[in-house]
Formats: C-alpha cells, sequence, structure tokens
C-alpha cells in the first residue's frame, strides 16, 4: 500500500549525471531523458518512503531554499509521464504548470521542473541513408534498400 | 565476387583505417553476384550484393551496387563496434579541439563541414564522430559526399580537394553545434545546458540501443568540457565563420 501512494523511482533505468543535471535512459522503451537539476533532485528523493510533503521539506534543507510542495508535485508528474516512476495506481490531481509558476512567484529561487525526453534511434535512423517518401536516384541510397522507379522515391522497409 | 578484377574498385570504399586480418572466421561475409555480359531481350542485367545471406543491393549499375556495399560497410562498423561509439555527426579540428555538427542526413552538415574546411579547419568526418573511452573524438575520414542543390546523388570530394588536411590525432570536443538550415535565417544560437546537448547527442548515437551502457560513459567524458549551442542558420558559409570565430574567441559562446 505504501508502495502504492509514496512516489519511488524506476531502478532498471541507466542514469548519468552532466553538472546538476542527470541523462536517464529506460533499457525498455529505448527512451533517453534528461531531467534538469530540480527534477534530478526530486528523482534522487523518490524511495517510495516520502510523500510530495516530505520530499519538498528534504530539498528544502538540501537546497536552502523553501521549495514549496506544488514544484514537486509538477515534478512528479513529469516524472510520472515520462514512466520514470514506478506506477501509481490513482494518479491525484496536481497543479498544472501554470499554476505551479503562479505559486511560486516571479523570483522562484530553483529552477521549474524540466524532464525532456527523445526516442532512442535505430541505427538505420542514426545514419545517412535517405527514408521512405525520400527522393532517390538508385536502390543504394535508401535505408530500405528500395527506390522505386517510377516516383523516384525511397519505399519499404 | 563471381568475376576477378573488381578489387580496385572496392578498395577505396572501405571504411577508412581498414587492415588486412588474418582470421578466417569473419563477422559478415559480403557476396557480390555481377551480371554476366550477354544482353538478353526483356531481361535486366541485375549486379546483387549479398551481407550472409540478406539481400543488401539489387541494381543494373554496378557503381549503384559498390555504393550500396560502402553505406552497409559503414553502417555496419558504426553499429558493430563496442570499443567506439559513433555519434552521426559532421567533425572538424580546430584549434586542438573537435567542432562536431551532429544531424541527420539532409540536414546540411556535410555542407557547414564543407564552408569551415574551406575557413581553414582540418578534416574529421561529414558522417561520424567516433568516441572513445576518454571522450576523444577520431577521424573518420572518408571522402565528403556532397549533394549539389539537393539533388539525390552524391558527389565525392576528398579534404584534399577542397584545400584542406585531413586530421589523425583525437582530439577533446570544444563545440557541438546543432543546427537546421531555414532559408534567409541569421545564425544566431541559443546556449544549451550540458545535459541538454548530451541528449542532442543521443539522438545521434548509432548503437545506442545495443550499447547504451558504452554511450552514456563516453557520452559523459566527451562533453565534460564542451559547449552546445543550438540555432536555426541560413547560408552555411555566414554559420561556419561564425561558429569558427567564436569557438576560439576569449569569451567564447557566452556573448553568442
Amino acid at each position: 500500500m505504501r508502495e502504492q501512494q509514496f512516489p519511488r523511482a524506476r531502478q532498471d533505468c541507466l542514469s548519468r549525471e552532466f553538472g546538476d543535471e542527470v541523462l536517464v535512459y529506460d533499457l525498455q522503451r529505448n527512451v533517453g531523458h534528461c531531467l534538469n537539476s530540480t527534477a534530478a533532485a526530486t528523482w534522487r528523493l523518490c524511495d517510495g518512503n516520502n510523500n510530495s510533503s516530505q520530499i519538498a521539506g528534504t530539498l528544502s534543507r538540501q537546497l536552502s531554499v523553501q521549495v514549496d510542495e506544488s514544484i514537486v508535485q509538477l515534478a512528479l508528474d513529469q516524472l510520472g509521464d515520462a514512466h520514470l516512476l514506478v506506477e501509481r495506481e490513482a494518479p491525484t490531481e496536481h497543479p498544472s504548470r501554470r499554476v505551479a509558476i503562479r505559486r511560486m512567484g516571479i523570483a522562484a529561487a530553483i529552477a521549474l521542473p524540466l524532464v525532456t525526453s527523445i526516442i532512442a534511434p535505430t541505427p538505420a535512423q542514426a545514419a545517412s541513408c535517405l527514408h521512405n517518401l525520400q527522393a532517390c536516384t538508385s536502390n543504394a541510397q535508401c535505408c530500405s534498400g528500395l527506390c522505386a522507379p517510377a516516383v523516384h522515391t525511397c519505399v519499404g522497409g | 565476387m563471381n568475376v576477378s578484377g573488381l578489387m580496385p574498385g572496392i578498395l577505396p570504399r572501405l571504411p577508412p583505417g581498414w587492415k588486412v586480418s588474418r582470421r578466417v572466421v569473419v563477422e559478415r561475409l559480403y557476396s557480390l553476384v555481377v551480371a554476366d555480359g550477354f544482353e538478353r531481350r526483356g531481361m535486366r542485367r541485375l549486379h546483387v550484393l549479398y551481407a550472409n545471406s540478406i539481400r543488401v543491393a539489387r541494381d543494373t549499375s554496378l557503381n549503384m551496387v559498390l555504393e550500396a556495399l560502402e553505406n552497409d560497410l559503414q553502417r555496419y562498423t558504426a553499429t558493430a563496434t563496442s570499443e567506439m561509439t559513433f555519434l552521426h555527426a559532421g567533425v572538424v579540428g580546430w584549434r586542438g579541439r573537435a567542432i562536431m555538427v551532429p544531424g541527420c542526413s539532409l540536414s546540411g552538415k556535410t555542407t557547414l563541414v564543407r564552408e569551415m574546411l574551406r575557413l581553414g579547419a582540418t578534416y574529421y568526418s561529414d558522417e561520424f564522430a567516433v568516441v572513445d573511452d576518454s571522450g576523444l573524438v577520431h577521424p573518420f575520414a572518408r571522402p565528403l559526399g556532397i549533394r549539389e542543390d539537393f539533388f539525390p546523388a552524391q558527389t565525392n570530394y576528398t579534404a584534399e580537394n577542397l584545400g584542406a588536411s585531413t586530421g589523425v590525432k583525437p582530439l577533446p570536443l570544444g563545440t557541438a553545434v546543432l543546427c537546421s538550415y531555414e532559408a534567409g535565417a541569421r545564425w544566431q544560437p541559443a546556449l544549451l545546458s550540458q545535459g541538454q546537448g548530451a541528449l542532442e547527442l543521443l539522438a545521434n548515437s548509432v548503437a545506442v540501443r545495443c550499447q547504451p551502457h558504452q554511450t552514456l560513459r563516453r557520452l559523459q567524458k566527451l562533453v565534460e568540457h564542451a559547449v552546445f549551442v543550438k540555432g536555426a542558420r541560413g547560408e552555411a558559409r555566414e554559420a561556419a565563420a561564425s561558429i569558427l570565430n567564436q569557438s576560439c574567441a576569449e569569451e567564447g559562446w557566452g556573448a553568442a
């Protein structure tokens, strides 16, 4: 029950620190995520034993600034959307990014949490061959190996 | 090969830095079947290339089939090599550091590399940035494949054809330039954080799906002292000059 209520970071992802940001690679979904400093700090505290209020308290002590719970909720929402948390059974209503910004005020002491994601490319996507529907003159140019002669366009694959 | 005398045409198409191996067991076996010289009515003479048992190319032009061999070999090398991480990017050397232009095909990276070579940069690659365990960038100096006016066929030029030299020494990454072409755009890039920059490089990692641990580890080393800039560029010449100037200026990209 406790695990369902309190956020817990997935342990089956690869992560590396880049300054105060963290790059996370989801091995199951082949998706990469960049967590900015606030999202990364929140993610590290998601051990299944703390609720958002407790995480906000810990963050406030760590960063020596008052961190509102709405900021933590916003981070948890983004981390959840990115599938970086163990799924919670009943997601609760959280304040939107706009509400969180309003609550924080204009001169916020910490950055708003941000999780940016990309889908990892397949080898063919990350190479200089032409993809489907791009113009071609021979089969050799297409990732699929098939250049439709009538329309001079890569097809198949 | 079912005919002799083709090797002189194949050797220049092997990946840069190839060596003869004495191993009798190979990981990938290419077979090239060249059509015979007899014309038969209603029949096309097709040359066929196989990698192991998979057909890679089939075309009436032998040159196109050899081009497919070249492309497939490069793709296979980039995917199968575990000692290095291959990023899809153009690279030049400039004042002891690498300038990297990641991007997919038709993003204009070769054009930008060519312009930087014209301005005195050293050629490393127009296709792959090859990164070792220390995060250094190695050359993969295949001939530049230049598409004129977005015509899909490419013409190959060596760096020397363009009046530039080819780099040999591995370099640390200085600047990674993430740009897209936009007619008439003025090059005014924004700085990216290290994490955001690393994520952009991850999106151009050829083998991240099969080698995620090595890729992340090498990316972390690669970006340690690198600057990332992102924006739309207009003409490559203007952007290239600005990139080279700001990559060596004391104030660097802080003023960008």
